[in-house]
This record gives C-alpha cells, sequence and structure tokens, in this order.
C-alpha cells in the first residue's frame, strides 16, 4: 500500500509540473486531467470516496470538456 | 504627499484586519484532539440523528444543510454571471459531430450513464455520492452529447429555457423543503420526521434523498447551462 502511494505521489507531482512547464495549452489540459486521475486514485486510497467521486466527475470530467471548448474559442479568435 | 497619503492609508488598513484577524482567531477554541469535540458526535449519534448511513450526505444535508444552501446559491451566481456575459441569442457552434459508429455505440451507452447518475442521486444516503456528484454526471450526458452529436442536435432537444426551467424546479425543493421544516419541526432545513423509515432502505433518513434530487437537478442543469453558454458562436459571419 505505502509503495503504491508514493508511485501516485510521484506522478501526482510530474503531472502538475509538466502542466505548469508546457506552452502548448493542450497538453497542458490533458496533463491536468492526469492530476484529476492520480488525486481520485490517491483519495480512494485513503478512503474518501466522497471526495474521489466529486474529484473524478468536476475535475477529470467537466474541467476538460469547459477548458477545451475555452481553447477552441481563443485559437479562433486567434486565426482571424 | 499624495502618494504618501496611500501608503499611510493601505497600511492602516492592514494594521487593522491584523488586528480585527488576531482577535478573530483568538476567540476559536482550543483544539481538544480527536476524540473530543463535534466529530466525535457526529460518528457516534448521526446515524440515530439522521437515519442517513453515509456520515458526509448527513453533514452536507442536515446538520449544514444552510452551507450548502449557499453554496447552491452560488452555483446559481455563477451560472446567471455567465449567461449574462456570455449569451448571444444565437445557435450554438454547429458541427456535423464525430463518425457513425460512434454515434451509434453513444446511442446505446447513454441511458446507462443516465441510470448512473440518478442512481448517484437517489442512492446518496446509502452509499458514496449525493446530488452535486450526480448532477454533474447528469450535465457529462449534455456536453458528451454536444461532442459526438455536434452542437445543435441536444440544443434543440433539450433548449436552455428547459434547463432554466429544471433548475429553478431544483432550487424550489430545496427551498421548499427548507421552509416545510419551519412549519412542521420548528427550524429551517430540519428534517422532517414523518418522513423517516427504517434505516438503510431507499425511502427513509427524513428529507435528506428529496434534498439530493433538487439539488441534483439545480447542479446538472446549472452546469449544462454554463458550457452551452460558452460554445456558443461569437461571429455571425460563420453559421
Amino acid at each position: 500500500m505505502a509503495i503504491l502511494e508514493i508511485i501516485l505521489l510521484v506522478f501526482l507531482i510530474f503531472s502538475a509540473v509538466m502542466a505548469v512547464r508546457f506552452d502548448e495549452e493542450l497538453i497542458s489540459i490533458i496533463f491536468l486531467s492526469i492530476f484529476s486521475l492520480i488525486l481520485t486514485a490517491l483519495y480512494l486510497l485513503h478512503k474518501a470516496a466522497d471526495v474521489a467521486l466529486a474529484e473524478a466527475v468536476i475535475g477529470a470530467g467537466l474541467n476538460t470538456a469547459i477548458f477545451m471548448s475555452a481553447i477552441s474559442q481563443i485559437r479562433h479568435g486567434d486565426s482571424d | 504627499m499624495n502618494k504618501l497619503m496611500k501608503k499611510t492609508l493601505i497600511s492602516a488598513v492592514l494594521i487593522a484586519v491584523t488586528f480585527a484577524l488576531y482577535q478573530n482567531f483568538t476567540l476559536m477554541p482550543e483544539y481538544r484532539g480527536l476524540n473530543e469535540g463535534i466529530s466525535d458526535y457526529i460518528i457516534t449519534y448521526g446515524l440515530n440523528d439522521t437515519g442517513s448511513l453515509n456520515l458526509i450526505t448527513a453533514v452536507l444535508y442536515d446538520y449544514r444543510a444552510f452551507d450548502s444552501l449557499g453554496e447552491s446559491t452560488v452555483i446559481f451566481g455563477a451560472v446567471s454571471g455567465i449567461v449574462l456575459i456570455l449569451s448571444r441569442k444565437m445557435l450554438p457552434v454547429s458541427s456535423k459531430g464525430l463518425s457513425f459508429i460512434v454515434k451509434r455505440t453513444l446511442g446505446i451507452i447513454t441511458p446507462f450513464i443516465a441510470l448512473f447518475g440518478f442512481y448517484v442521486i437517489s442512492h446518496g444516503h446509502l452509499s458514496p455520492g449525493g446530488g452535486f456528484q450526480g448532477g454533474v454526471i447528469l450535465a457529462a450526458i449534455s456536453i458528451i452529447f454536444s461532442i459526438v452529436y455536434g452542437s445543435a442536435f441536444d440544443y434543440r432537444r433539450y433548449s436552455p429555457q428547459t434547463k432554466t426551467v429544471l433548475e429553478t424546479v431544483g432550487a424550489l425543493i430545496f427551498l421548499g423543503i427548507g421552509l416545510a421544516g419551519i412549519v412542521m419541526e420548528g427550524a429551517f432545513l430540519s428534517n422532517l420526521g414523518f418522513l423517516t423509515a427504517e434505516k438503510g432502505t431507499l425511502i427513509s433518513a427524513g428529507s435528506i434523498p428529496y434534498i439530493n434530487i433538487g439539488v441534483g437537478f439545480k447542479v446538472g442543469a446549472g452546469l449544462a447551462i454554463i458550457f452551452y453558454s460558452m460554445i456558443q458562436k461569437t461571429f455571425e459571419e460563420d453559421f
């Protein structure tokens, strides 16, 4: 259990740093989604099922869709 | 001179705020460990007080139901602001959507996603989940429709007016149960005693399932409205 938690924490920090460091917005959004997914697994490991469900639905699902639509609007403005 | 006065004013305000915060924090009770205090009370008596097996839902919609009402108000304010700024009275971006295979597959899967959303809402007092999470799952169906079938499909099926009506109905359910608490139990959002049944059954736990249903409708419709306001077309010539 402890080893799995350490691995998940390392990947959590890795995905957070990657989401900040990339210039391309699309890759940043995908890394943010991965961040939420790893956070969901960590919540489940600590037996917080309610928070895990909320994080999976909002962080990995809804946020990604809304960010994608925002990004597409910005690109549309640039191309004009 | 003016600059100096501004700086003095800012530092005076900062010092006053710091003093007020310090005074505020000295009023807080001391930390007495996990074995005493409110958490221990909820773990021990929560099931008897509310009849809800899921103690998190018991805290959210019974002990701290007024906070949940505030959260719903925040979401309502966000939806109102976004619609006010972004709505343009035009059809959303019209795209043809994905391929035939994806469309057919989604047509088969969608009822099960909706069933899972309704399950999470209605079993909020028995298993992990609740109105908020289930509502977001229902909003996700609307988003998937707009991605796979093209965004005009969902707009035609469930227009923003329908979603606004759904959101209002959810908020009215929440407030109506709160007012019924005043009439029957003597306190706002108090748990309605005559609705309690055997613990662990689907229709039990007083008014918690009904508040869950109201919050689920409200959150789902509100988030779908936010998404649809954001993907609307900006330029008229792109129709």
